[in-house]
């Protein structure tokens, strides 16, 4: 179907079938975004608990009382460290193992794909095998080291104290090192491989080739896949769920696990409000702070 | 040693170390394929057993009767129907922000900001107000979160996609009579492809995977796979061939997805990282 | 599938020689070969009398100055070619020296705090030469280093890697597709063909003495001109035309073996001149319509036809004037090379 449309109209476009393709979007966007965060707000100044749905104007308390909260923060504590440790092993990991699959190799989109697969996996799935695989009794896991102590292990992986943080992580780290995989080998693969031969015939050894060619080439990727991750860490709800339910106690309860104990189990609506708003804030920082950084690296 | 022995020799220690890594990397995933084929004498069984005796299918039947098994196709309606949305609204709005600008730096870095919320701060504010319109546990409740979750991921990859599309092929469109609406269904989307097949995968496993919204959101009519497996969490006995069973389920099509779709998977999450 | 087929090839010293041929005539090929890029199935490479087969390249002792000049990025220009100096723990006054000398001989020492970003593509050529020639090795390899400059830069760098090579004396392999940077730079030219020696000698000894029709007609510009015609007694009759050469003297001989046979005349544009004010020693007469004229300036090309054959003689402008349809030429007979129709090559 032709229209013929008049030369003006050509040279000016449509100036309303910019917004009108955004619309949609923008709309959704600020329906979910925007309002319900307006109505949090606003709750987060009243006083509704379990008990109580006081909806009259309480100020600050809510915000003072997210100072002294000391579990509040022990979770974000916890959210922290899961992070510090997974992320950098997944990006090692994920590194050495891109390494492999660099150079020619037979059969390799097989192994790829066999290898993306734990990727997509739900992490809460993710979650509820490594707690089949962990179980003390009728999991494989402690069936193997048992085979190399040569008795009986009976390590309770998602109770004890010790051993729940290595348990999650195992999950975690299990589930997105391949992740981190794919990245850097797609940003490894793009790599000029002239500078690599010119550095071969300049007698650069392997290290500093790695160093000081390699490693800037693929950090701007790397540091979007620290982004992701980072964010992605720090929201860590399913795996941790599936496995300890945050537990034992609090010991393994993360900031997102926290905040749905608080307002969706004990209630406390005005309060979860306040800590929604926090996160939000929090959040905010890191990331543009992170942002910038990039900025200036650039 | 002949260069050509040293690098037959270096091809075989990476292909066992690939083998080992690919075997390490698939024990959990086989340990549950595997566990939900077993009899409850099997699972329960120590030391633990390796392969069933006979690959039975009495879990899965357990599922289907309960009813339990149409969590499945809860998750398929959910997560397709707002991959669906997110697609088509989020092209759209991408190809407005990658040919005209539209609000130019301060609208695309909002966009992509909505993206960073954890979902447990943005979950809270919706559920209050689901509650307030009695949006908890429907369909349409569901959807409209995915959608909105999924569309700056939608925006962001899209506009990159797009803008990689030269805009002779548009303007040439355009001179030919089509209007601008036409322009980008008959041009524009059959150009991207490539782009909208891996954005619309990763938006859909995202949906299908998704555990927290759907734990919020949904109560007994439209509870998802996922949400689904934790019923079988019990304090001390663990309803093992359930867990196992239904997480199959829940993840054999997804397997298939990968598996067919597996050069646009790769490609989506490399290019995504090019173009993040 | 071979690249590179039953290549026997010796390198002179302090020579520059070049390797030229269409893409995929496997003169890329053959040079990261000597580089130690790439490995050799079957045969070996002596550098100086010691094979090298198995030797890493960094341990060959050569430089190599690529297409896209693979500069490192995050570098400076000082770093970029300070960087196999480091690698070798050269000491750092040694390699201050070093880098001045060789930024000074290439026009670029006040570029040494930049980065590749900032430069142009002939800055960048400079320094990827920079740093080839910073670390006197004792070959220098360059492949195709001047296709991705503009055609003025890559006559101005043609001449600045000549000078070099006059200066430093090194052997020097160059690869290119470019018959012209063959001819003007080499010392040596091997024309290779679908992975295998085509000819190899200097540049004028493939130009008037080439080997094959393949050689004869690469190299040149506007390439020869290749006519079909038969032997017949004293002359060559052109196919489907009035037109016949004479066979000089000299070249009788060489022919009886192909006489009442199909023969391919190649005639060299600049062979042609205007009959009345030729001066050959040996020639022949023709007279020809013309289809195109094409003037540069300082010559015009003529386009004719010789039986089915188009062919273009090169001409002085002036030779042109009062001619518009037709024109009699003179052919230098003395330079005519014949060649046989089925085997391709040269008689």
């Amino acid at each position: 179907m032709k229209n013929k449309r008049p030369l003006s109209q050509l040279i000016l476009g449509d100036r309303g079938f910019k917004y009108q393709l955004i619309a949609p979007s923008i709309f959704i966007l600020l329906l979910i975004g925007i309002f319900p965060l307006i109505y949090t707000l606003l709750v987060s100044f009243q006083g509704i608990t379990m008990m109580d749905n006081d909806t009259s104007f309480h100020g600050l308390q809510n915000y003072t009382a997210l100072g002294t909260d000391t579990r509040l923060w022990e979770a974000l504590m916890h959210t922290i460290i899961f992070t510090c440790i997974a992320l950098p092993i997944e990006l090692l990991l994920g590194l050495l193992m891109a390494q492999l699959f660099i150079d020619k190799l037979p059969g390799r989109q097989i192994f790829i794909a066999l290898l993306v697969l734990p990727v997509v996996v739900a992490p809460v799935v993710s979650g509820a095998t490594w707690s089949l695989l962990l179980d003390t009794r009728f999991g494989p896991i402690n069936q193997i080291l048992g085979w190399f102590t040569g008795e009986e292990v009976t390590l309770l992986w998602t109770i004890n104290p010790d051993l729940v943080y290595p348990s999650i992580l195992a999950a975690e780290i299990w589930q997105w090192t391949p992740f981190m995989f794919l990245l850097l080998l797609a940003a490894l693969s793009a790599v000029d491989k002239s500078q690599l031969e010119a550095a071969s015939i300049d007698g650069a050894g392997y290290w500093t080739t790695f160093f000081k060619i390699v490693l800037p080439a693929i950090w701007p990727v790397m540091a979007v896949a620290i982004l992701i991750r980072g964010l992605d860490l720090f929201r860590l709800f399913d795996i941790v769920w599936a496995l300890t339910r945050g537990g034992p106690g609090t010991m393994t309860e993360t900031i997102s696990i926290f905040t749905y104990v608080k307002g969706f189990q004990q209630f406390e609506t005005s309060y979860t409000g306040a800590v929604a708003l926090l996160i939000i804030i929090l959040l905010s920082v890191l990331v543009i702070g992170a942002l910038k950084k990039v900025e200036i690296a650039r | 040693m002949k260069t050509s022995h040293r690098k037959k020799i270096k091809l075989a220690l990476r292909y066992i170390a690939v083998v080992a890594l690919t075997i390490l990397f698939l024990f959990p995933i086989y340990w549950l394929f595997m566990i939900s084929f077993k009899t409850a004498n099997e699972i329960y069984a120590y030391p633990p057993v390796w392969w069933p005796e006979t690959l039975q299918l009495s879990n899965y039947r357990v599922l289907f009767e309960d009813g339990d098994a149409a969590t499945v196709g809860n998750s398929l309606i959910v997560a397709g129907v707002s991959t669906i949305f997110a697609m088509i609204l989020g092209t759209i709005c991408a190809y407005s922000l990658a040919r005209f600008k539209t609000g130019g730096e301060h609208l695309a870095n909002w966009i992509i900001s909505q993206r960073m919320i954890p979902p447990i701060a943005i979950v809270f504010p919706v559920f209050l107000l689901y509650v307030w319109f009695g949006m908890v546990d429907t369909y349409f409740g569901l959807i409209l979160l995915y959608t909105a979750f999924n569309l700056p991921y939608v925006i962001w990859m899209m506009r990159g996609y797009i803008m990689d599309i030269p805009i002779s092929l548009e303007q040439a469109a355009l001179v030919d009579g089509y209007t601008r609406w036409q322009v980008v269904w008959k041009v524009v989307f059959p150009m991207c492809r490539a782009g909208l097949f891996a954005t619309a995968i990763f938006t859909f496993v995202f949906a299908w995977n998704d555990f927290i919204f759907a734990l919020v959101l949904t109560r007994t009519d439209v509870a998802t796979y996922t949400v689904q497996v934790t019923h079988y969490f019990g304090g001390q006995s663990n309803f093992w061939g359930k867990i196992s069973a239904m997480s199959v389920l829940g993840t054999l099509p997804i397997f298939f997805i990968v598996a067919f779709m597996q050069k646009y998977l790769v490609r989506g999450i490399s290019l995504g990282a090019v173009k993040g | 599938m071979h690249a590179v087929k039953g290549v026997d090839l010796e390198i002179p010293k302090g020579e520059f020689t070049v390797l030229v041929g269409q893409s995929g005539c496997g003169k890329s090929t053959l040079l990261r070969t000597i580089a130690g890029l790439e490995e050799i199935d079957e045969g070996s490479i002596e550098i100086d009398g010691e094979v090298v087969n198995d030797v890493a390249p960094k341990d060959r002792d050569i430089a190599m100055v690529f297409q896209n000049y693979a500069l490192y990025p995050y570098m400076t220009v000082f770093d970029n070619i300070a960087f196999g100096l480091r690698a070798r723990k050269t000491p750092k006054v040694e390699i201050e020296e070093k880098v001045a000398e060789a930024s000074r001989m290439l026009s670029i020492d006040h570029l040494l705090e930049r980065y590749p970003r900032q430069l142009s593509g002939g800055q960048l050529q400079r320094v990827a030469i920079g740093r080839a020639i910073v670390r006197q090795a004792r070959i220098y390899l360059f492949d195709e280093p001047l296709s991705n400059l503009d055609a003025q830069l890559r006559d101005e760098m043609r001449g600045e890697i000549k000078r070099l090579h006059r200066e430093l004396g090194k052997t020097m392999i160059y690869v290119t597709h470019d018959q012209i940077e063959a001819m003007t730079m080499a010392d040596r030219i091997v024309l290779l063909r679908d992975g295998k020696i085509e000819q190899q000698g200097s540049p004028l000894d493939l130009y008037e003495r080439p080997a094959t029709k393949y050689v004869a007609g690469f190299l040149g510009s506007p390439s020869m001109n290749f006519i079909d015609g038969m032997v017949t007694e004293n002359k060559v009759t052109i196919n489907n035309s009035n037109h016949s050469l004479d066979i000089p003297e000299q070249i009788k001989n060489k022919l009886t073996s192909h006489a009442n046979k199909a023969i391919i005349v190649g005639i060299r544009p600049e062979h042609f001149s205007r009959a009345d004010i030729a001066n050959h020693q040996q020639y022949s007469k023709l007279s020809v319509n013309i289809e195109l004229v094409q003037p540069t300036g300082s010559r015009s090309y003529v386009t004719f036809r010789l039986g089915q054959n188009p062919a273009v003689a090169e001409l002085r402008p002036q030779d042109l004037l009062g001619h518009n349809t037709t024109i009699e030429l003179s052919v230098d007979m003395s330079r005519v090379i014949y060649i046989d129709p089925i085997t391709e090559m040269t008689i």
